[in-house]
C-alpha cells in the first residue's frame, strides 16, 4: 500500500521535536523518553519504509467535493486522489484578550517553544507564563533550563492545570504560581515591559515586569479540513472546542476520512501516538480487508491510558464512546493542587522508614506513568495498575537511584541519614564539580544552605544525578541545587 | 479593562469593543460579525477570533457556544500565490 | 415574533432589505423581513460586489443608472451612518472579438441614449486605465467612470437598519417551510417559528426562489446554477476599475480594503455550494494572463453561491397571474446587488399598485408575450 505524508514544515515531527521533556505513560508508549528522541525514532522508521511517499513544504491546500486534495509541492500546487485520508494536524493554540495584548512579546506558548528548542532562540528574559496546564508549565521549566527568567505562572482557576509533578518540577526553581489570577493588561510603549495580573476574587492588582508575555492557555483542534469537508462536528469543551463525530475507529462521518490526535480531541502525545497507530491499521484494515489483531489491543491500550482522565473520557462519552468506561473519582490532593508543593504530612509519611538509605516517591497524583518500576533492580516498587501511585518496598529499597533517573516527573529523591547526603534529578548546565559548592534549594526555590557536591552521575538521556551533602535537619526539604560562580 | 486596546482580531486590527458593540447591534453568530467587520476574513482565517468572539457572544447572549459559532472554513488553507497554481515560480 | 404581517418578505438579501425598506418609506405598516440564516447568507454575501450600468438593456441600463444614483447617496436616502464602500472607479469592459467589438458599440449607443455617458476605448488607453493590462488580442474596450463595487453586506446592512428604523421586522432563523393558499389567494406561511397571517408574500429567496414558488404551485421560470468566486489578501491599491471580460470570461476588482476579489462564469452548473479546485486553476491561469502582476498575491478564501438565472438575464419583479398576493423579485442572473435598490422601488410600485417610478419591463408576463430581449452582457 503506498502511503503519502503532507507536512506544512519543512521536517516531520509536529509538537514532538520540542518537547525535550521525557514522557509519561506506560513503558510500551515510550513513557521516560523525551519527545525529541521519540520523534526521531519515528522519522527513522518513516525514512526506512520505502511505501511512504514524504512531502515535505507541502501545505494542504484544500479537500475539495470530488475527493482531490491539493497541496503545495515543491511551489506548486499538485493534485491527489487518495482511497482513504487520515487527518492529524493536531491543535492551534487558544487565545485570551487582554489590553495591549497585541504588542510585540506577547507570544504563544507553542512559538516560544520552536523559537527556543527548534532553532535556539530565546525570545526574551523575563518571561511571565499564562496558564499552568501541562504546556504552560513544562515550558516554563524549559525557559529556566534556557536561562530565562521565569516571572510567574498565573492560573485562572483555584488549582493548578497540569501534572502537579510538573508544578513541583518549576516550584523548586524558585517559580511562583498565581492560581486565582488573570491577565489584565500588557504593560509597555513598543514592546512588552511589564504586565499587570489580578486576582479574580479580590480584584488585587500586581504588576510584574517583564519581556515576554507567553500564553499557553490551552488547544483547540485545528480542524479546518474536516470544516471544510462539512464533517459533522460536535462542541465539546471537554475535548477542547469543536471536535469531529467519529465512531471507535477514528472514523468520521465523511466517507473515508479518519482522524487521529489532538484534530480528534486535546490529549497527551502518547494517546495520539495509539490513535495513530489505530487510524493507519484500521484504514489499510478497509483497504485490504484483512484485520490487523493490533486493532484491537490498542483500543485496551488507549482505555488504559485514559482511566484517569476524567475530562477526555467524559468528553468522548458525548460522542457516544466510552459509554460503559467508568472514571476512577479524583483524589483530592489538598493544597498540592494549589501549591505544587506536597503536604508535610505526606512527605513525612515517606520518610518514616528506619533504613539508612532509601527512595523518596514525591509523588501523589494518578497519572499513567510506570518507568519507575522496571528500572528498579531489586522490584522495590509495585504499581497495581498504570495510573497507580507507586509503592516502595522499603526492605528492599537499595537507595540506588535508578528510578531518580528515570521518573519523568522528576519527583523521586534518594535520601541517605548516615551519609547526609540527598541524590537529586538534574537537567541543568553547568553540571557542578565534584567537591564543588552549591546552593541547596527547597520545594520552593529557597536557600536552605550551601553545601559540597559529592558525585555526578552523567547520565546518557541527561537526568543527571547529583549527590550533595547536606544538614541532617534539611534532608526532606532538599529538592535543587544551584550552582553559583 | 479597556476594551478599546483590547485586540481581538490580530489579522484585521478589530478590538473588543468593536465586537461587543456589533453583538449590541444584534450579530449574535460569528459568521455575521465576520462579514460586517472582516473579524475572521485575514490570513489565519478566524482561528484565533473565532473562538473569543464566539465566548463573548455567548457571554453577552447567554446562548451556548454551539448556537453561534460553526467553524466553517473555505479553502485554500493558509493561503497560496496565484503563480503556485498556475506552477509559474520564478520571477521574470 | 409577529404573527399577522401586511406583507411578508422571504429573503434578507440585499433585495428584500431594499423591497422592506421602501415600502416601509411609502408608508406601509406591519412589513416582515424572514431569512432562514443571516442577512446576505446568499448570494447577496457571496457576489462580486460590482455595480455597473453598461448594460446591452434598456430594462438593465435603467435599473442600474437609477440603482447608482442611489448608491452614491445612500447616506442621505437610508439615514443611517454606514460606509457602503462604494468605490467608483470604472469598470473596464474588455472587447478580444469581433462580435464582442460590435456589441459594445451597440451598448455604448444604448446606454448614452439613456443618460449613461460610457465610451470606448482604444487598447492603449485601456492600458492608462490599468498600466499592467495585457492587451495581446485585444482589440478595444468600453469604459464608464461611474462603475464600481460596493460592500454588500454593509449595504444590505444598511438598509436593513433603515428598514427597521422605519417599523419594519426582520427575523433571522426563520425558515419557511410553507405558504397557505386559500382559493387562489395568499393566507400565510409556516415557519419553523410558526405560523404568521399574511395576504401579501413576496418571493425574494434568491437561489432557492424557485422552492418558494413550488410552495404557491407556481413553477417559476429561473433556476440556480453555481457561480464561485475567490479573494486574495489585501495589498495597496493598484486597481481602480472593476476588469471584465465576456469572451474571456473573468471579472476582477480590488475592494477598499485591498483585497482582489474575482470569478468567472461556470461552464457546468452544479446545484453544490461547495468551492471547486478547478476553479482555482482555472481562476489563476485567467488573471495571472490578463492581469501578470496577480502572480504574486496569495488566495485566502474560494467560496461559492448561486446566480438566480432567468430566460433573458434580466430580474422578474412582478405580481402573479395564479395566486393573488404572491409577488417575486428573483432571477438576477448574477446582478442582483447592484440592482437592488432600484429593483425596491418598482416593486413597492408594483404591491401598491403605482405606476412604475421607471419606464421597464420586468413581469413575469413578458415570456408568455414574447417580449424577450436577452441581455448579452454577462459573465
Amino acid at each position: 500500500m503506498n502511503v503519502a505524508i503532507f507536512e506544512e514544515k519543512e521536517f516531520l515531527g509536529g509538537q514532538l521535536i520540542k518537547q525535550t521533556h521525557k514522557f509519561f505513560g506506560s513503558k510500551d508508549e515510550s513513557a521516560g523518553i523525551r519527545g525529541i528522541y521519540i520523534a526521531k525514532n519515528l522519522i527513522n522508521e518513516i525514512e526506512k519504509t520505502e511505501n511512504i511517499d514524504l512531502y515535505l513544504n507541502s501545505m494542504v491546500m484544500g479537500y475539495y467535493e470530488d475527493g482531490v486534495i491539493t497541496a503545495l509541492v515543491n511551489n506548486k500546487m499538485e493534485k491527489f486522489i487518495p482511497k482513504k485520508v487520515i487527518i492529524a494536524t493536531g491543535a492551534f493554540e487558544k487565545s485570551i484578550p487582554f489590553e495591549n495584548d497585541d504588542l510585540p512579546g506577547v507570544f504563544g506558548a507553542g512559538a516560544v517553544q520552536t523559537l527556543m528548542n527548534v532553532y535556539g532562540i530565546l525570545p526574551g528574559k523575563d518571561v511571565l507564563m499564562i496558564g499552568s496546564g501541562n504546556i504552560g508549565l513544562i515550558v516554563s521549566y524549559q525557559l529556566a533550563q534556557a536561562r530565562a527568567n521565569v516571572k510567574g505562572i498565573v492560573e485562572i482557576s483555584d488549582h493548578i492545570g497540569g501534572y502537579l509533578v510538573h508544578a513541583s518540577k518549576v516550584r523548586r526553581l524558585g517559580i511562583p504560581i498565581y492560581t486565582q489570577h488573570t491577565i489584565v493588561k500588557a504593560l509597555g510603549k513598543n514592546k512588552v515591559e511589564g504586565a499587570i495580573i489580578e486576582n479574580i476574587q479580590t480584584h488585587e492588582k500586581k504588576e510584574i515586569s517583564c519581556d515576554v508575555i507567553c500564553l499557553a492557555t490551552g488547544l483547540m483542534p485545528l480542524s479546518d479540513i474536516l470544516n471544510q469537508i462539512n464533517c459533522e462536528m460536535k462542541y465539546i469543551p471537554e475535548l477542547g472546542g469543536f471536535v469531529p463525530i467519529r465512531d471507535e475507529n477514528l472514523k468520521t462521518t465523511v466517507e473515508n476520512v479518519f482522524v487521529a490526535g489532538d484534530v480528534a480531541g486535546i490529549e497527551e502525545a502518547t494517546a495520539a501516538m495509539l490513535e495513530g497507530e489505530l487510524t493507519g491499521l484500521y484504514a489499510a484494515y478497509e483497504i485490504t480487508g484483512k484485520f490487523d489483531k493490533r486493532i484491537n489491543t490498542i483500543k485496551e491500550r488507549l482505555k488504559d491510558l485514559r482511566k484517569t482522565s476524567s475530562k477526555v473520557v467524559n468528553g468522548l462519552k458525548k460522542l457516544n464512546l466510552y459509554e460503559d468506561f467508568i472514571v476512577e473519582p479524583h483524589e483530592s490532593l489538598g493544597d498540592l493542587h494549589k501549591t505544587g508543593i506536597p503536604e508535610e504530612e505526606k512527605i513525612e509519611n515517606l520518610l518514616s522508614s528506619k533504613k539508612e538509605r532509601f527512595a523518596i516517591l514525591e509523588c501523589f497524583q494518578k497519572i499513567p506513568c510506570n518507568p519507575c518500576v522496571s528500572s528498579c533492580p531489586t522490584n522495590a516498587i509495585k504499581m497495581d495498575g498504570l495510573n497507580e501511585i507507586p509503592k516502595l518496598d522499603y526492605d528492599k529499597c537499595i537507595g540506588c537511584g535508578n528510578c531518580v533517573a528515570v521518573c519523568p516527573g522528576l519527583a523521586i529523591f534518594v535520601i541517605d541519614k548516615k551519609k547526609e547526603s540527598v541524590i537529586l534529578p538534574y537537567e541543568f548546565y553547568p553540571l557542578p564539580e565534584k567537591g564543588e559548592f552549591v546552593e541547596i534549594l527547597d520545594r520552593e526555590g529557597n536557600l536552605l544552605e550551601r553545601n559540597q557536591v559529592l558525585s555526578i552521575r552523567k547520565m546518557k538521556d541527561k537526568t543527571n544525578l547529583i549527590e550533595v551533602k547536606v544538614s541532617k535537619e534539611n534532608l526532606k526539604h532538599s529538592r535543587h541545587i544551584r550552582v553559583v560562580r | 479593562m479597556d476594551d478599546e486596546k483590547i485586540i481581538v482580531c490580530r489579522c484585521e486590527d478589530i478590538t473588543l469593543k468593536e465586537i461587543r458593540d456589533l453583538i449590541k447591534e444584534g450579530f449574535t453568530t460569528v459568521e455575521e460579525i465576520k462579514r460586517v467587520s472582516r473579524a475572521g476574513m485575514g490570513p489565519c482565517q478566524g482561528k484565533t477570533c473565532g473562538p473569543i468572539i464566539a465566548r463573548e457572544i455567548s457571554r453577552i447572549t447567554g446562548k451556548p457556544i454551539e448556537e453561534v459559532y460553526k467553524p466553517h472554513n473555505r479553502p485554500p488553507f493558509g493561503g497560496i500565490f496565484f503563480k503556485e497554481i498556475v506552477g509559474e515560480t520564478d520571477e521574470k | 415574533m409577529k404573527n399577522r404581517a401586511a406583507v411578508v418578505i422571504i429573503g434578507g438579501g440585499i433585495n428584500g432589505v431594499s423591497i422592506a425598506y421602501n415600502l416601509a418609506k411609502a408608508g406601509v405598516k406591519d412589513v416582515i423581513v424572514l431569512e432562514k440564516k443571516f442577512l446576505a447568507y446568499g448570494a447577496t454575501g457571496r457576489c462580486g460586489a460590482g455595480v455597473r450600468q453598461q448594460w446591452g438593456t434598456k430594462q438593465n441600463c435603467i435599473l442600474s443608472r437609477e440603482s447608482v444614483k442611489i448608491f452614491e447617496n445612500i447616506k442621505d436616502e437610508l439615514k443611517v451612518d454606514i460606509d457602503i464602500e462604494f468605490k467608483q472607479k470604472g469598470y473596464l469592459l474588455l472587447a478580444f472579438t469581433e462580435k464582442e467589438w460590435n456589441q459594445f458599440h451597440k451598448n455604448v449607443q444604448l446606454q448614452n441614449s439613456l443618460g449613461i455617458n460610457s465610451k470606448l476605448l482604444s487598447p492603449q488607453e485601456a492600458k492608462e486605465i490599468v498600466p499592467f493590462l495585457n492587451t495581446e488580442k485585444l482589440l478595444g474596450a468600453a469604459y464608464y467612470e461611474k462603475d464600481g463595487h460596493a460592500n454588500p453586506f454593509l449595504t444590505t446592512l444598511a438598509y436593513a437598519k433603515a428598514a427597521e428604523k422605519l417599523g419594519v421586522k426582520i427575523y433571522k432563523g426563520v425558515e419557511v417551510f410553507d405558504i397557505h393558499v386559500k382559493e387562489g389567494k395568499i393566507k400565510g406561511v409556516y415557519t419553523n417559528h410558526g405560523y404568521i397571517a399574511t395576504e401579501k408574500i413576496v418571493n425574494a429567496a434568491g437561489g432557492w426562489s424557485q422552492e418558494i414558488g413550488k410552495m404557491v404551485g407556481v413553477d417559476l421560470p429561473v433556476y440556480s446554477e453555481r457561480h464561485e468566486i475567490l479573494a486574495t489578501e489585501p495589498v495597496n491599491e493598484i486597481l481602480g476599475p472593476m476588469v471584465m471580460s465576456f469572451s474571456y470570461n473573468i471579472y476582477c476588482q480590488q475592494t477598499p480594503h485591498g483585497s482582489f476579489v474575482m470569478g468567472y462564469g461556470p461552464k457546468e452548473t452544479s446545484k453544490s455550494m461547495r468551492s471547486t479546485w478547478q476553479f482555482l486553476e482555472t481562476m489563476a491561469k485567467k488573471v495571472t494572463y490578463l492581469l501578470p502582476p496577480t502572480k504574486n498575491l496569495r488566495v485566502v478564501r474560494q467560496w461559492a453561491g448561486y446566480y438566480n438565472i432567468s430566460p433573458d438575464r434580466q430580474p422578474i419583479v412582478s405580481s402573479c397571474n395564479e395566486v393573488e398576493g404572491f409577488y417575486m423579485a428573483i432571477g438576477f442572473s448574477g446582478h442582483g446587488f447592484m440592482l437592488a435598490p432600484a429593483v425596491g422601488v418598482i416593486m413597492k410600485d408594483i404591491i401598491l399598485g403605482n405606476k412604475l417610478t421607471w419606464d421597464v419591463v420586468l413581469d413575469i408576463g413578458r415570456f408568455e408575450r414574447n417580449e424577450i430581449i436577452k441581455e448579452p452582457s454577462v459573465v
